[in-house]
C-alpha cells in the first residue's frame, strides 16, 4: 500500500509538471491548433480549474494501483515495461472513451486524436516511473 | 359681482389674448431640431481576442424600424438624441460555429436575449451631412442585464441625397457587464477582457 502511494505521488508531480508545462508550451507556440477549445462544451468560468489541475494526480493514483495488481504480467527492461503498460492502458480505457467521447460530443477528430495521444503518453511516463520505484 | 369699467375689461381680454396668441406660437414651433428614420443595412460587429486566436462577430442587415430625434436645448450644449437599435444577441455571427455558439453563450443570450444601444447625445449636430466628419457623442449599452454608458468615436459618412451612415466605435470590458471573460481547460486559454464594438447606423434624414 505505501509503494501504491508513494509510486502515484511520485508519478503524479512528475505527470503534473510534464502535462502541464507542455500543455502549456504548445498553447504558447502553436496556438492555432487549440482554437477549437473556444466551445461551451469545455467548462469557462473557471469553477472546476483545482479538479482540472488534480487530473494528473487522480490519473496517477489510479494507474499506480492498476500496476501493483497486474505488474507481474509486464516483462523486460522498465522502458519495456512502461510502454507496454501504456499501450494496455490506451487499448483497454482511453480508445473507447475516446470512441464514446467522439461519437457523442460536438468536437473535432483532432481534439479526439491529441487526447488519445496525451493520454498514452502520460499512461507511458506514468509506467515508467513505477517500473523503476515499484518493480 | 364686481363691477368692472368697459377700458379695463378690454385690457384685461387684450392681454389674455396676447398671453394665448404666445402659446400658441409655442406650440407650432418645431420642438426638435431633426428626425433620422433607420433604414435597412445596420449592423453591429464586436472584435475580441483570446490568447490563442481573435475572433469577429457580426449582427449583420439589422433593420427595425425607429427614428432618432435630434433636441437642441441651448447652443452650448450638447444635442440630445432619443432613439435605439434593439438588437439579438442570438443573430451574432463569427464565421465559426464553435465561436459563434461561444459568444452567444458568454453574452448570456438565453437569460438576456437583447443588446440594446440607446442614443444619447451627440457633441454637435451634423448639419453639413454632406461631407464626412467626425464628432463624439454618448450611448447607453444594454447588455446581459447591465446598463453603462460610454463616449463613443463616430464618423459620419453621407450616403445619398439626405441619408448617411453613422459609424459609432468604442472599447468596451466584458467586466463592465458583470460578465468573465471565458476561460478554458484550467485557464490556459483566456478571452481578453476588451472588446471593440463597432455599430453602423443607416438613416433618412427628415429635417
Amino acid at each position: 500500500m505505501k509503494k501504491i502511494i508513494l509510486s502515484g505521488f511520485v508519478a503524479g508531480i512528475i505527470l503534473f509538471v510534464l502535462s502541464y508545462g507542455g500543455l502549456f508550451l504548445a498553447i504558447r507556440f502553436f496556438p492555432e491548433l487549440f482554437m477549437d477549445y473556444n466551445n461551451p462544451l469545455f467548462n469557462s468560468d473557471g469553477s472546476r480549474d483545482i479538479l482540472f489541475y488534480l487530473h494528473a494526480f487522480i490519473f496517477s493514483f489510479a494507474l499506480s494501483w492498476f500496476w501493483a495488481r497486474f505488474k507481474g504480467l509486464f516483462h523486460g527492461s522498465f522502458i519495456t515495461r512502461g510502454l507496454e503498460f501504456g499501450l494496455v492502458y490506451a487499448l483497454v480505457a482511453l480508445l473507447p472513451v475516446m470512441w464514446i467521447t467522439f461519437s457523442s460530443l460536438d468536437i473535432t477528430l483532432f481534439i479526439v486524436f491529441s487526447w488519445f495521444m496525451y493520454g498514452f503518453i502520460q499512461a507511458v511516463i506514468a509506467g515508467l516511473v513505477f517500473a523503476k520505484i515499484n518493480a | 359681482m364686481p363691477h368692472y369699467h368697459l377700458p379695463t375689461m378690454l385690457k384685461l381680454l387684450l392681454f389674455f389674448l396676447l398671453l394665448f396668441l404666445s402659446g400658441l406660437n409655442q406650440s407650432v414651433k418645431k420642438p426638435y431640431l431633426a428626425k433620422w428614420v433607420i433604414t435597412k443595412g445596420c449592423s453591429l460587429k464586436v472584435v475580441g481576442s483570446t490568447n490563442v486566436n481573435q475572433f469577429s462577430c457580426v449582427i449583420a442587415n439589422y433593420y427595425q424600424p425607429d427614428t432618432l430625434t435630434f433636441y437642441k436645448d441651448a447652443a452650448a450644449e450638447p444635442t440630445r438624441i432619443t432613439g435605439m437599435l434593439k438588437l439579438e444577441v442570438q443573430n451574432f455571427d463569427c464565421q465559426n460555429p464553435v465561436m459563434t455558439t461561444n459568444l452567444r453563450s458568454t453574452l448570456k443570450a438565453k437569460a438576456y436575449p437583447y443588446l440594446i444601444i440607446r442614443f444619447i447625445s451627440l457633441s454637435r449636430y451634423p448639419a453639413n451631412h454632406a461631407q464626412t466628419g467626425a464628432l463624439k457623442g454618448v450611448v447607453s449599452i444594454q447588455l446581459a442585464g447591465i446598463t453603462k454608458r460610454y463616449e463613443v468615436d463616430y464618423r459620419f459618412i453621407p450616403n445619398g441625397a439626405n441619408a448617411l451612415t453613422l459609424v459609432g466605435t468604442r472599447q468596451v470590458n466584458f467586466s463592465d457587464f458583470n460578465i468573465i471573460p471565458p476561460r478554458k481547460i484550467g485557464g490556459m486559454i483566456q478571452t481578453n477582457n476588451e472588446l471593440d464594438v463597432q455599430f453602423s447606423l443607416k438613416a433618412k434624414i427628415l429635417e
